[in-house]
């Protein structure tokens, strides 16, 4: 893993952490919010990244909280076929803010777990919390 | 070094083993395991070669639809057009070109495959096409904006915007079938017509196919021809 976008979940140098890719390959609509997912770059597709799932299809999402990148009263609905996607590190990441809602089919994979270094082995998995009005 | 002796062993009753073993197959399959696959079987040896050549090289295809026509699959022809896929460009890191045919994955639905043309790349500006809802679009970096030939019947990127250059899978380079269409597909040129030569169907339908193009390149603004930089 490489780069601070996604502190401080991730670091941002010298963790392993390991891709699960057949799930995804085999079934391509089990992604859920706040799953982390590593996807072909929109804009580089030379390169992978890694974000966290904020929006399906169909859902309308608050296009940045903070006001960094747009008002934060900006929603926007997402198409079908496509997700939003957001760095943990709002400060400096690149995601859906920049290029918009991303289709699912540039999804590789997600990450299942940090490997290394072995005292901060964590398991990842689905945490959205859902609010009841 | 360790089976010097087993050849010493072999030498002196070569002739009578060579013998037997032409006679026995049994008796030559003990000696090498792998050929109990049986001849039907062989060709699986040829499978990761052949699976990595169509996967990062060339592979044949045939195209459904009528999105590209008259290119591909024209009302006149009553077969699908089969077509060599070059996905070793794409891979190669190769610039796309506009006037290439690419096929690529359906952006909503991964599944599709949709074969159409790059009509404008990054830093391009599009007049679009209903149902479009903005009239002129900026194309972003690392994406393109492709069409069907055909305006009428097509999925393309009036209907769900710029593609990132990720979702193409390989460009069109070749027609096999039918024959009378075989060749190379390239941006379509102008004819140019031999001097006392009437100009025959083949002619026309060139002719066609470049102001086609014409004029879906003039709805492309490029970067360097607008006046500001």
């Amino acid at each position: 893993m490489a780069g601070p976008s996604m502190l401080p979940t991730l670091d941002n140098s010298g963790e392993l952490v390991l891709e699960s890719i057949l799930p995804h390959r085999l079934f391509p609509n089990q992604l859920g919010r706040g799953e982390l997912i590593t996807l072909t770059s929109p804009v580089d597709p030379s390169r992978i990244i890694c974000k966290r799932v904020i929006g399906l299809p169909g859902d309308v999402v608050c296009v940045d909280p903070t006001g960094l990148k747009a008002h934060s009263t900006e929603h926007v609905l997402v198409p079908k076929g496509h997700i939003w996607v957001a760095g943990d590190n709002a400060a400096w990441s690149k995601d859906s803010r920049d290029y918009g809602p991303v289709s699912m089919a540039l999804v590789r994979g997600r990450i299942a777990a940090r490997i290394y270094p072995l005292n901060r082995f964590t398991v990842f998995s689905k945490n959205a919390t859902y609010i009841e009005h | 070094m360790s089976l010097f002796p087993k050849f010493l062993k072999l030498s002196r009753p070569l002739t009578s083993r060579r013998v037997h073993s032409a006679t026995d197959p049994e008796g030559s399959s003990s000696r090498r395991p792998w050929a109990f696959i049986g001849r039907p079987l062989r060709w699986i040896y040829w499978l990761p070669l052949g699976l990595g050549f169509t996967q990062y090289f060339y592979t044949l295809k045939t195209v459904r639809g009528r999105s590209m026509q008259p290119t591909l699959n024209p009302d006149t022809s009553s077969w699908d057009d089969i077509v060599i896929f070059d996905r070793y460009s794409i891979n190669s890191g190769e610039p796309i070109r506009k006037g290439d045919i690419v096929a690529l994955r359906d952006p909503i639905n991964s599944r599709k495959m949709l074969v159409k043309r790059v009509i404008a790349v990054a830093g391009d500006i599009v007049k679009t096409l209903p149902p479009y809802p903005d009239a002129e679009v900026f194309i972003p970096e690392g994406h393109v904006w492709v069409e069907g030939d055909e305006p009428f019947r097509t999925l393309d990127s009036n209907k769900f915007g710029p593609v990132p250059l990720a979702l193409l899978d390989s460009k069109l380079m070749y027609i096999v079938w039918p024959l009378d269409r075989i060749g190379p597909l390239r941006p379509p040129i102008s004819p140019v017509s031999k001097r006392g030569a009437s100009r025959d169907f083949r002619w026309y339908s060139d002719m066609a196919a470049f102001e086609r193009e014409q004029r879906r390149q003039s709805r492309v603004t490029t970067r360097s021809t607008t006046s500001h930089s």
